[in-house]
């Protein structure tokens, strides 16, 4: 390999890239709507229920719904502030209780509690409040239950400290920004060969290495510099910098060797852009496992861009270490290993 | 413009024209994607705890706590599935009703093993114990001690995350095709020199555009009508929702001449797409979280598709109530034609021809 020769490629790539004034508009206008989605979630979590309370009588088990986990209770000194306040979305729903009702139970009676909530509050919160109050009436009524249970919290427990759709969202744009560029790359390739100057150039002293070292250094770079600039803005360093920078270097290797694969895959640029988005929406999926929990299960495994989501995931959300990740670390190594060389190996065949 | 010349081009580009991935993603990917978002999705993106049970007595338990509206219960074969699903996240609370649970509820003593995830939120796990007591209550038969009236302050509904998403799937099947497919069906007529070919044929550059927009329009219309079947269906709005998708179509349909017209090769398109991409699905996102401020969606052109069309699929109004939206709408698809019947004028074969 000749560093002169692929530093001449690399600047006439790069020439390309930034000759092509729509192409880096849309790439600095794209950075900047992942990074404006990112501040447009929201930032915090609502992890308790938010009640107002009308109580004109004290009742001792009403009063303890303020010590509940899941339960937020705010008290009102009057009916109307209380269904101002559900109007006004402060809380989700509003109780107000009868001014005699320990009389009432006391008397053998039935009394009536009121549940306001907003018109376009989920029936689900509104019926919960319902089971909630039905559960506190047969408690106040001497008809409590006893429960055996035996509990056993699966995983670090984060109540209190739960992540936000926010962060949950940063690994998979992290990573839906160096897929992105496997479509760049490939394009970039696809035009070579298809405009004949791929040949062209290995006609001149340079060699198939060379070209492959250019295009893989500019492959890299653009998807490693835009990656880890929108990580800087998100706060995506903040834990373990190291093993954030080390795998997006890893997976922006990944990313060019499924660019090469691609490039001698498709025949023209068009199947490029197509077979692209296909391989883009699968390699997506494991992203969408961390932004909604729970809706994929072990096959989503076989997705190799699963160990690179997983990874980014666990260390910026959960302050994941080497010891934490390593199995990981090692599949997209071998992966990457892999298609680089049989993207390099594929693309050879196709300079030939 | 001859009509029968422009139905030439239309069956020629529809029978011999390519078949490429493009437009096979364009009858692809909206179809996965309202599925994937209806069987998945449309159920996961709910507010309502989710409790995972195994069931190793046949206990009369579960049936009771298939009636609570306030929880999504999921059945496991056995404990270690149970725990695995629990762990996952795909359930916020898994329990396990011993062999003999019915008759401890009988005896008054409610045995059972709970697995909680640990990113279960407090309000989920207050929940679930909450229905768990209420179905065990039901089913032995007590007696409610209080009445509860329930009263509904406001105008305003909520939406379910299954008809949040349907803004993204409609947006994908419209815009994926009716923009790609006249697109790169131009550009591609560029980089191939077929439009040198289609040049000295009596085909003017108006009629070759109008059957590629044509074939665009009518595409992410069928898409667009699928899609729709598939995740909410039409009621008696048929005509009326087919309408708006039509004229959603049309914009999308001029919205890919217009690049097909000024971009050069299929790299810039997919640039294009990128960014673009991003201003067409704004009003998608604003969908999916109502907490952003609703008066962003008048930035976005295709908000005014999606307004009226989820005002009369999901909210039951009658088109009469988007005229507003429509009337933009319609101001948007004429602006587009008069930028594309400029370009047209000002287009010569030489100049739609690569490298000049």
């Amino acid at each position: 390999m000749n560093p002169r020769i692929i530093k001449a490629l690399l600047k006439k790539d790069l020439t390309l890239f930034t000759s092509n004034r729509f192409y880096m508009l849309i790439t600095i206008v794209g950075m900047i709507f992942y990074v404006g989605i990112y501040f447009m979630l929201p930032s915090t979590i609502d992890e308790k229920f938010d009640l107002a309370m009308y109580a004109p009588e004290t009742s001792s088990t009403f009063s303890r719904l303020s010590n509940q986990d899941g339960l937020n209770v705010e008290y009102y000194p009057d009916e109307a502030k209380l269904k101002q306040a559900v109007l006004d979305h402060k809380v989700q729903a509003g109780i107000a209780l009868p001014s005699n009702i320990m009389e009432i139970w006391a008397a053998g009676n039935i009394p009536l509690i009121t549940v306001y909530y907003a018109s376009d509050t989920a029936i689900e919160i509104r019926d919960a409040v319902v089971t909630l109050i039905k559960e506190i009436s047969y408690e106040q009524t001497g008809q409590s239950l006893k429960f055996d249970t035996q509990q056993e919290i699966l995983g670090t427990d984060m109540v209190g400290d739960q992540l936000t759709l926010r962060d949950r969202m940063r690994p998979f744009l992290a990573v839906f920004i160096l897929l992105v560029e496997i479509l760049s790359l490939a394009s970039l390739i696809s035009t070579e060969i298809e405009q004949g100057t791929a040949r062209a150039l290995l006609c001149t002293p340079m060699q198939v290495g060379d070209m492959f070292a250019a295009k893989g250094i500019l492959g890299i770079g653009l998807a490693l510099v835009q990656a880890v600039l929108f990580m800087i803005i998100v706060h995506g360093f903040d834990n373990q910098p190291v093993v954030v920078l080390v795998t997006l270097l890893l997976s922006s290797i990944m990313v060019v060797g499924i660019g090469f694969l691609l490039a001698s895959a498709a025949r023209d640029v068009t199947a490029v852009t197509s077979w692209g988005m296909l391989i883009f929406i699968i390699f997506a999926i494991p992203g969408f496992g961390i932004i909604v929990p729970g809706i994929l299960s072990d096959w989503v495994k076989v997705i190799p861009s699963y160990y690179l989501t997983d990874t980014v995931n666990r260390v910026i959300n959960y302050g994941a270490g080497w010891h934490d990740i390593w199995f990981n670390m090692v599949v997209l190594i071998c992966f990457t290993a892999l298609v680089v060389w049989g993207g390099m190996a594929a693309l050879r065949r196709r300079y030939r | 413009m001859k009509i029968k010349r422009i139905f030439t081009l239309i069956n020629n580009d529809i029978v011999h024209g390519p078949k490429d991935l493009v437009l096979i993603m364009a009858v692809v990917m909206p179809l996965l994607l309202a599925f994937f978002f209806n069987l998945a999705f449309g159920d996961i993106f709910t507010s309502r705890a989710k409790l995972g049970i195994y069931d190793a007595s046949n206990s009369h338990l579960p049936p009771v706590l298939n009636t609570n509206s306030t929880i999504n219960i999921k059945y496991y074969d056995s404990e270690s599935l149970l725990k695995s699903a629990t762990a996952r996240g795909s359930v916020d609370m898994g329990i396990v009703l011993p062999a003999d649970f019915d008759d401890g509820i009988a005896a008054g003593n409610v045995r059972l093993t709970a697995y909680i995830w640990g990113e279960s939120l407090a309000k989920n796990r207050e929940v679930i114990a909450l229905a768990l007591a209420d179905a065990v209550r039901e089913f032995k038969g007590s007696v409610l001690p209080v009445n509860i009236e329930t009263i509904p302050l406001g105008d305003e509904t909520s939406i379910p995350w299954s008809d949040r998403l349907l803004p993204v799937t409609i947006l994908v099947a419209v815009f994926y095709g009716g923009l790609m497919i006249p697109a790169s069906s131009l550009i591609n007529e560029k980089q191939r020199g077929t439009m040198i070919a289609l040049s000295v044929s009596p085909a003017t550059i108006s009629e070759i555009f109008t059957a590629k927009g044509i074939i665009g329009m009518l595409l992410a219309t069928i898409m667009g009508i699928v899609t729709l079947a598939i995740g909410r269906g039409f009621g008696h709005s048929f005509p009326a929702l087919v309408l708006i998708l039509m004229l959603g179509a049309v914009m999308a349909a001029e919205i890919g001449l217009l690049a097909g017209a000024l971009i050069k090769d299929i790299n810039t398109l997919y640039a294009f797409w990128k960014f673009g991409g991003l201003l067409l699905f704004g009003p998608a996102i604003l969908y999916m979280f109502p907490q952003i401020p609703s008066w962003l969606g008048y930035v976005f052109p295709t908000y005014y598709v999606i307004r009226p069309l989820m005002d009369v699929s999901i909210n039951g109004l009658g088109l009469g109530s988007s005229f507003v939206y429509l009337l933009v709408l319609g101001a948007i698809i004429l602006a587009l034609g008069l930028a594309i019947n400029k370009i047209i004028g000002r287009l010569s074969t030489q100049a739609l021809r690569i490298g000049g």
